[in-house]
């Protein structure tokens, strides 16, 4: 039941058509559109505001688009009846009760889906978290926590996985996990946006690489294409997003800061 | 919808807040007991007194504890960043604000029923045949009294988990629920005849009573209810779908 | 002194002090809509009513308001550390806990004496505006020590939020709390038969106010049995019992 081999994955995509959020003033999310395909890992990149994040929140359908649509199979997430079963995400590790413990964590979220509390059991497995289960889920470490959202994520199976930088807080061990992890899940014809500021880790694991930048979309190209144009993925990243970042701190804007606290 | 009512049950039982409000409210039995033995043994010395009844007199405890567990079922989601898993799991807010309305009304108005019974079996057995002021009348009698405090906590806890949803602050959602439960009518009490009085008879702890058609103090002051008793059941059912209306609209309407 | 700049700063840049101020200052708004409708009735009534006519001092009655207001701003001052974290970087900064608390403490009188003053003393007067002399109500100078014992209840709730919030570290227990005491309390404690009701009703905070006054109290709900002297010594433990017991948990536990 649980070897994704046997689902048809044709549908697992993940569709951005002229995707527009606006919080007051600011455009976090400007005119998006792109497409996310199975099959491989797709890395989401962009300076700290680029809109990644929210992006994802618009895809869970957790805050409302001002304009456009952000759509998993072809529909929007509201719509999705069982929507564990067709897409799963980590976007805040730390987004848990700290009483409760891993086990009933991933519990409440499998019963709204009608998964088996045997399914559960699994994924702490899969996760390396089965020894903890019954603690309180408020004594984990940060990695402890990423591998919690990354359980959650798995409960349903989902043919599309997206994830907010997974790799926060984890060990040079938990890294590789996460890598393999990935590149695993891809194989298995799933479809994955991973978002990440770790710029090798991000060339070792993605083959696609889409960059946002002030809520725009900058380039949506492959790995191997961006590293034969640039030096490396992180130069590729850098020269790319160089005019789009938010606070100051990247090479061309920083030494009119400079100037302007020596004067 | 049966899934989602499961795993709001177990969000709720998960949690050692659950616990700690249901034993500040079942705290109203030992109180009771108290209560009853003291005011017994008054009786022994001067023949006979005139006491309240300790399901009554106890009811604001269960009333604030169990809508403090109403308000916490709908902001520890938010103060622990749930909510946005809870609504990547079930993305329909109707369907997840009702499983929660379902399991916070289920629980509150069982554990409330639970207390106020036993409160009242334990104080009648323990004043025996002394006339203790609140023991002289029939079950039968007594019971719509108790069967409206019992709903008017499961009343107080939705109208909690709604302005919980409303506010996401536990503590502004504690705060509304305690102005409707104590601070407005104490304040619309003193609004000059008859406007008071017309006022003072929807605020909940004066709707108890009026559903139960028995008369009441009130401000001091013995009075019949001024609503017949379905009125003041459709009064006090209108709090609750109110409130959690205006926190369906909040969940609905912004951004998670 | 820093440290009560520290706080002062903490304080007003959260949204949660302006709710509480808002709040606080609106029940100037609810006296003077309660006088006015009074009014209306007033002017509506026949000579015999009006003749007969009361109204209870509008400014003892909605002062239950900021007394909540403040008593969740002291609460929050510190279960907001808690939850988010930051006080362990307030205790990194002020590493000695007690200046930490009593810098709270006196951050938390100030704003609370003068909110609470501020609402007292213009529901007095705003109120007595819109009534114009047609209800027999105390004059200025009648009502003064009750304004001013009314005003400091104010700032004793707050310290006594902070104190229960130190005590907790749980915004809900704590307002939870405090709530039981300055209401399911008094409530029950109204049901006690006699002497106690008179006993224990003299030491609820709602009866304190007048009773430091020294007023004639035959007319109360709650008990009168303490000497003016007692009731603010009273009123003065609900402050620094709840605070000295909430610092000394902050002292000795671990952030």
């Amino acid at each position: 039941m649980w070897n994704r081999l046997e689902a048809t994955n044709l549908m697992d995509v993940i569709e951005l058509n002229e995707l527009t959020k606006r919080y007051g003033d600011t455009l976090a999310v400007d005119r998006l559109s792109f497409r996310v395909e199975p099959g491989h890992v797709t890395g989401f990149l962009g300076p700290n505001g680029a809109g990644k994040s929210t992006t994802m929140r618009l895809l869970l359908g957790l805050d409302r688009p001002t304009s456009g649509t952000a759509h998993v199979n072809g529909r929007p997430y509201t719509s999705l009846t069982k929507p564990m079963r067709e897409v799963g995400a980590l976007l805040d590790a730390n987004a848990l009760h700290p009483g409760r413990s891993a086990y009933n964590h991933l519990l409440c979220l499998a019963r709204t889906n009608d998964l088996p509390s045997q399914r559960v059991a699994e994924v702490l497995e899969l996760v390396g978290l089965a020894g903890v289960a019954r603690k309180r889920a408020g004594g984990f470490s940060l990695g402890m926590k990423q591998r919690l959202g990354i359980a959650a994520a798995l409960l349903g199976d989902p043919g599309v996985l997206m994830f907010d930088e997974p790799v926060n807080g984890l060990d040079p061990d938990g890294v590789r996990w996460i890598r393999g992890l990935m590149r695993t899940l891809a194989a298995e014809g799933r479809t994955i946006l991973l978002s990440s500021h770790l710029m090798s880790e991000m060339a070792l694991t993605a083959d696609r690489i889409v960059i946002l930048g002030r809520g725009r979309l900058i380039t949506e190209s492959s790995v191997a294409e961006l590293t034969s144009r640039f030096a490396s993925l992180e130069e590729a990243y850098l020269s790319l997003t160089a005019g789009d970042v938010e606070y100051g701190s990247a090479a061309p804007s920083a030494p009119a800061f400079d100037d302007r606290i020596t004067r | 919808m049966r899934g989602v009512l499961a795993s709001e049950w177990l969000k709720l039982r998960t949690v050692s807040s659950t616990g700690y409000a249901i034993g500040a409210a079942t705290a109203m039995i030992a109180l009771g007991a108290v209560w009853s033995f003291y005011v017994g043994g008054l009786a022994d010395e001067r023949g006979s007194v005139r006491a309240a009844a300790p399901e009554a007199g106890f009811l604001p405890l269960v009333q604030v504890s169990l809508a403090v567990l109403g308000v916490l079922a709908a902001t520890s989601e938010h103060a622990t960043g749930t909510i946005r898993l809870s609504l990547s799991a079930v993305p329909k807010r109707g369907v997840l604000i009702l499983a929660k309305t379902g399991v916070v009304a289920a629980l509150t108005l069982a554990v409330s029923l639970g207390a106020i019974l036993t409160t009242y079996a334990v104080s009648r057995v323990i004043a025996g045949d002394r006339s203790l002021g609140f023991n002289g009348t029939a079950f039968a009698n007594d019971l719509p009294g108790l069967l409206a405090s019992a709903l008017s906590v499961a009343v107080l806890a939705l109208v909690g988990l709604g302005l919980g949803f409303a506010t996401r602050s536990t503590a502004a959602g504690i705060v509304s629920v305690v102005s409707l439960l104590f601070v407005l009518p104490g304040v619309v009490r003193y609004l000059p005849s008859p406007w008071g009085q017309r006022v003072s008879s929807f605020m909940i702890p004066d709707l108890v009573p009026q559903m139960a058609g028995v008369r009441f103090r009130s401000g001091g002051a013995w009075q019949d209810g001024m609503l017949p008793p379905w009125i003041a059941l459709l009064a006090m059912l209108a709090y609750a779908a109110v409130a959690v209306g205006v926190g369906y609209w909040s969940l609905k309407r912004r951004d998670a | 002194m820093s440290v009560l700049a520290a706080e002062w700063i903490k304080t007003r840049s959260v949204r949660s002090f302006y709710l509480v101020l808002l709040v606080s200052l609106g029940t100037i708004g609810l006296g003077a809509l309660a006088a006015w409708s009074a009014v209306a009735m007033y002017e509506a009534a026949t000579p015999v009513q009006q003749a007969r006519a009361r109204i209870a001092n509008l400014e003892e009655v909605v002062v239950i308001i900021p007394q909540l207001a403040m008593g969740v701003l002291g609460t929050l001052s510190i279960t907001s550390e808690y939850a988010t974290g930051l006080i362990r970087l307030s205790l990194a900064v002020v590493p000695r806990r007690w200046p930490l608390v009593i810098g709270k403490a006196v951050m938390l009188t100030v704003v609370g004496l003068v909110t609470g003053s501020a609402m007292v003393f213009a529901t007095f007067f705003v109120s007595h505006g819109i009534l114009g002399g047609r209800f027999p109500v105390p004059t200025f100078q009648d009502q003064l020590p009750t304004l001013v014992t009314t005003s400091l209840t104010v700032p004793v709730f707050a310290l006594l939020g902070l104190g229960l919030g130190a005590l907790l570290r749980s915004a809900a227990g704590a307002i939870a709390l405090l709530v039981g005491l300055v209401y399911v309390i008094p409530m029950i404690v109204g049901h006690l038969p006699d002497p106690w009701n008179r006993w224990l009703g003299s030491v609820m905070i709602g009866s304190l106010p007048r009773q430091m006054t020294g007023a004639d109290l035959t007319n109360s709900v709650f008990g009168s049995e303490l000497s003016p002297i007692a009731a603010a010594g009273v009123l003065l433990l609900y402050a620094v019992l709840p605070v000295a017991a909430g610092g000394w948990r902050v002292c000795r536990a671990d952030p």
